[in-house]
């Protein structure tokens, strides 16, 4: 067989068509590309914010759901859905009215029954709300569009809790009325965007479509408060696992938006004309050390202070989150709260980093050289990194730390274990939390048996802690603040490793994004594409 | 042969259940639950108590797997412990980009390997046969995903010829399910190539050196009637046998392309499970799977008959 010119000349036509098909293929932009918002989330799985604290289900709530209160920027609840409330005089007696045109996504009206029966749900399992039920004489509607809340001694705390914590979304009454472990199996809200059902690939996208019924307040946007105008006509979630593989779409304008890029990988976006970072949870988070107060060492409060003077926040942070624009070492319980944070009682052990005091302490504490386990979460970057570095900070001043590597759901089964060591018990693990009011925050808590993982113990602070949910001043929490943490640093209910945000990545066409004050995710309503 | 059908749809249902015990057995005596991933990490421990009630997961061993097995059973897998949805319906959806992958995968690896093969058996010790060499140590010892991303730069962010991720249904045209399976087919391509020209090229070569062959060329048959009439007939058995297993290590073995291309897949959706613990899913999955393997080495037994008819079962 020869191979002439015109057979070459047929294979490169044939080999330059073949090269130019994908492009002919592939999807061209058109006019609804501009209405759509592709976001890169992560794994979303649990669909009713009653049963999770995780941010995306907290964040699909917010899509879908409307509240009765919103936080705006300054952390101060405002009305949303309600128009109108009001306390007695005796402050014992709540009413709240609806605002009008609130409707499902199924057409039917919210009513005031749907508010009762959701608020009923969340109080099973949020902590503000169980200090509702458990000081409520009556929450009942009045009409189509009031309720009440009775109370048998006032709660100055009462329209905060209806908004901080667990995010309390307004059910239909047949859904919330539900008990709170069961999950709801529709996703119909009267929030600004409808989930659409038809469109659901569990574990690849979901799409929000929005709302064209949905009637915003006349507020202009501020936090999650205000308007809700939706600008889009629907936002897909897609849920890229790879991080590589989502900036190449985020590079190449497969998607808009990235929620947790890598550190390593800032650059690269900062670099791209077309990209950048934005942190929209201004919030973020802080990470800590628990301690097991039933166990020895930490038992004894000089173990606990050891710690305290031990930790050098900035090293932590160097290991946990490696752009220190995005870190902050912090010593105030309320971390970096606009509204409570404060240095009571912070001045003694200042950032740590004095491991020749943290020895001398833990030899106080009678430490005998017996193991320290550490609970590891290997799946968790940030947390795995300190866990090591703990470990390795404790072995320097003579503490056999010992390390046990294990996924977080194994570490969360394995923390509620309140026995020895020989028994499966533990003596640390790193956990985060995000600033919120001590009635919320579990970390917070020091009622022992009652409190979070480590059942950390003080009466004094409890009691205050008690006090919280009583007055009704932001002056009077402020101050309560102080003392709360005046304590708090003289039993060391944890020790901080520092506080961080996490920023996003999206392409500058995409615009209009709100920075919320929280740490809860992020309102999807206001953003926008330009062109 | 239809009595020794029978006894290897027995055996595969014996497998089946063996593997079924093995995986829930291993997946219960585990540390960690769903439900504590259910709740997220700020939850209390009365939340996660809560959820694990009604998940059932205090119920002893025995009970839950005697409530799956009897599912199992009934033809029903369950449903997702966190989406709530039935498994077969999320397996089903995850099905179509697995198998669209591997066999694209597996036309591309068989046209491309076989035929390297072929060539460098024919040209052995050629230039040919040099480059293959080459190309295999490349395709065994560059990663997936290394190759992947190099693609992705490449092809989808440099040239913008390919889409960077994503999968587009087979129903949503031909064109977009074709275009967005190009990366990840050569990406996941390139080992098998190597491994399925290295034992064509071997048992080619093994073929070529036989007396009959010899005959054949001094009966003046032309290169092409010999390779492919007379020594690729007679190499096919260990060469098929490559390929049923690459074939039946691809179903499962699909998990790294799915996640660097973003793939929905069968990988995709193990992975997720056994990150979130949905036991259902996990338990289903690899039963489904072991069963498919088992079924692909039985086509391939039955396909020697076809190659080489002295072969009798």
């Amino acid at each position: 067989m020869t191979i002439t010119r015109r057979d070459l000349i047929k294979a490169g036509v044939a080999a330059g068509t073949a090269l130019s098909m994908p492009s002919v293929l592939r999807a061209q932009p058109s006019p609804d590309d501009a209405r759509t918002v592709r976001m890169v989330m992560s794994d979303l799985t649990v669909f009713d914010p009653i049963r999770s604290t995780a941010d995306i289900t907290r964040m699909h709530g917010f899509a879908i759901y409307d509240t009765l209160f919103a936080l705006d920027s300054k952390l101060a609840p405002q009305p949303q859905m309600v128009e109108n409330w009001d306390v007695s005089e005796d402050r014992k007696s709540y009413t709240f009215e609806l605002r009008d045109g609130l409707n499902y996504h199924d057409g039917s009206p919210v009513t005031a029954a749907d508010c009762v029966a959701s608020i009923r749900r969340w109080a099973q399992v949020d902590a503000g709300g169980k200090l509702i039920m458990a000081r409520a004489r009556d929450i009942s509607k009045k009409d189509e569009k009031t309720f009440t809340i009775a109370l048998k001694e006032p709660l100055g705390i009462l329209v905060d809790a209806l908004v901080e914590g667990l995010y309390l979304p307004i059910m239909r009454q047949k859904d919330a009325d539900r008990p709170a472990t069961e999950p709801v199996t529709s996703n119909i809200g009267s929030g600004p965007f409808i989930f659409n059902e038809a469109l659901a690939k569990p574990g690849a996208s979901f799409t929000y479509d929005c709302n064209e019924k949905y009637v915003p307040r006349q507020e202009r946007p501020d936090g999650f408060a205000g308007a809700k105008v939706v600008k889009v006509d629907s936002v897909i979630w897609q849920n890229i696992a790879d991080q590589q593989t989502a900036l190449a779409a985020l590079q190449a304008g497969e998607t808009d938006f990235v929620l947790e890029p890598p550190a390593d990988l800032y650059p690269v976006i900062e670099s791209d004309p077309d990209l950048e970072l934005q942190v929209l949870s201004k919030g973020g988070s802080t990470l800590y050390v628990r301690m097991n107060f039933l166990q020895p060492p930490f038992h004894n409060v000089k173990a606990r202070q050891a710690m305290l003077h031990l930790i050098d926040q900035e090293a932590f942070l160097g290991v946990m989150h490696p752009d220190p624009r995005y870190t902050q070492t912090v010593t105030s319980i309320f971390a970096n709260s606009p509204l409570y944070s404060n240095d009571e009682n912070t001045e003694w052990f200042k950032k740590g980093g004095d491991p020749e005091k943290a020895r001398q302490l833990f030899q106080e504490a009678g430490y005998a050289g017996e193991k320290i386990i550490i609970l590891q979460p290997t799946d968790w970057a940030a947390g795995s990194n300190a866990s090591q570095l703990l470990a390795a900070s404790l072995r320097k001043i003579g503490v056999s730390a010992e390390l046990a590597p294990m996924s977080w759901s194994e570490l969360a089964a394995r923390r509620a274990n309140k026995g020895s060591i020989e028994d499966g018990g533990w003596n640390i693990f790193i956990a985060d939390y995000s600033i919120a009011n001590p009635i919320s925050a579990a970390f917070l808590r020091a009622n022992g048996n009652e409190a979070w993982f480590g059942w950390p113990k003080n009466d004094d602070y409890e009691a205050l802690r008690a006090k919280w949910a009583d007055v009704d001043t932001l002056a009077e929490r402020q101050a309560l603040a102080r003392k709360m943490q005046g304590i708090w640093w003289d039993f060391v209910g944890g020790v901080f490793l520092g506080h961080a945000v996490q920023p996003t990545a999206h392409r500058k066409a995409l615009t209009g994004l709100l920075e919320v004050p929280g740490a809860y995710g992020f309102p999807m309503w206001n953003m926008q594409k330009t062109s | 042969m239809a009595a020794y059908i029978l006894r290897r749809v027995v055996s595969t249902i014996a497998v089946m259940a063996v593997v079924g015990i093995f995986i829930f057995l291993l997946l219960r005596l585990a540390p960690g639950d769903p439900a504590t991933i259910i709740a997220g990490r700020e939850a209390t421990a009365e939340m996660i108590a809560g959820i694990r009630e009604r998940l059932g997961l205090n119920e002893p061993l025995p009970v839950q797997f005697v409530h799956w097995a009897l599912g199992i059973l009934g033809g029903d897998f369950g449903n997702s412990i966190f989406t709530g949805r039935p498994v077969l319906q999320l397996i089903s959806r995850r099905l179509e980009p697995t198998i669209s992958l591997s066999i694209l995968t597996m036309i591309l690896s068989v046209s491309v390997g076989v035929s390297f093969g072929i060539l460098a058996a024919w040209r052995s010790g050629g230039l040919v046969d040099r480059f293959l060499a080459a190309f295999s140590a490349l395709g065994y010892s560059v990663p997936v995903f290394v190759i992947g991303y190099f693609l992705i730069y490449f092809f989808a962010i440099k040239m913008h010829w390919l889409p960077v991720q994503g999968y587009v249904p087979i129903d949503g045209g031909l064109g977009p399910w074709f275009v967005h399976l190009v990366l990840p087919t050569v990406a996941l391509s390139l080992g098998y190539i190597a491994f399925i020209a290295r034992v064509t090229r071997a048992s080619m070569l093994e073929v070529l050196s036989e007396d009959y062959m010899r005959t054949a060329a001094a009966k003046g048959a032309s290169s092409y009637a010999m390779l492919f009439h007379h020594a690729l007939k007679n190499a096919g058995v260990p060469i098929l046998t490559v390929i049923g297993i690459s074939f039946a290590y691809l179903i499962g073995g699909v998990v790294l392309t799915e996640t660097v291309f973003n793939i929905p897949g069968i990988g995709r959706l193990v992975v997720d499970a056994i990150n979130n613990r949905d036991y259902p899913i996990i338990q289903s999955v690899l039963i489904l799977t072991s069963g498919l393997y088992v079924l692909i080495n039985l086509t391939v037994d039955l396909a020697y008959t076809l190659i080489n008819p002295r072969i009798r079962y």
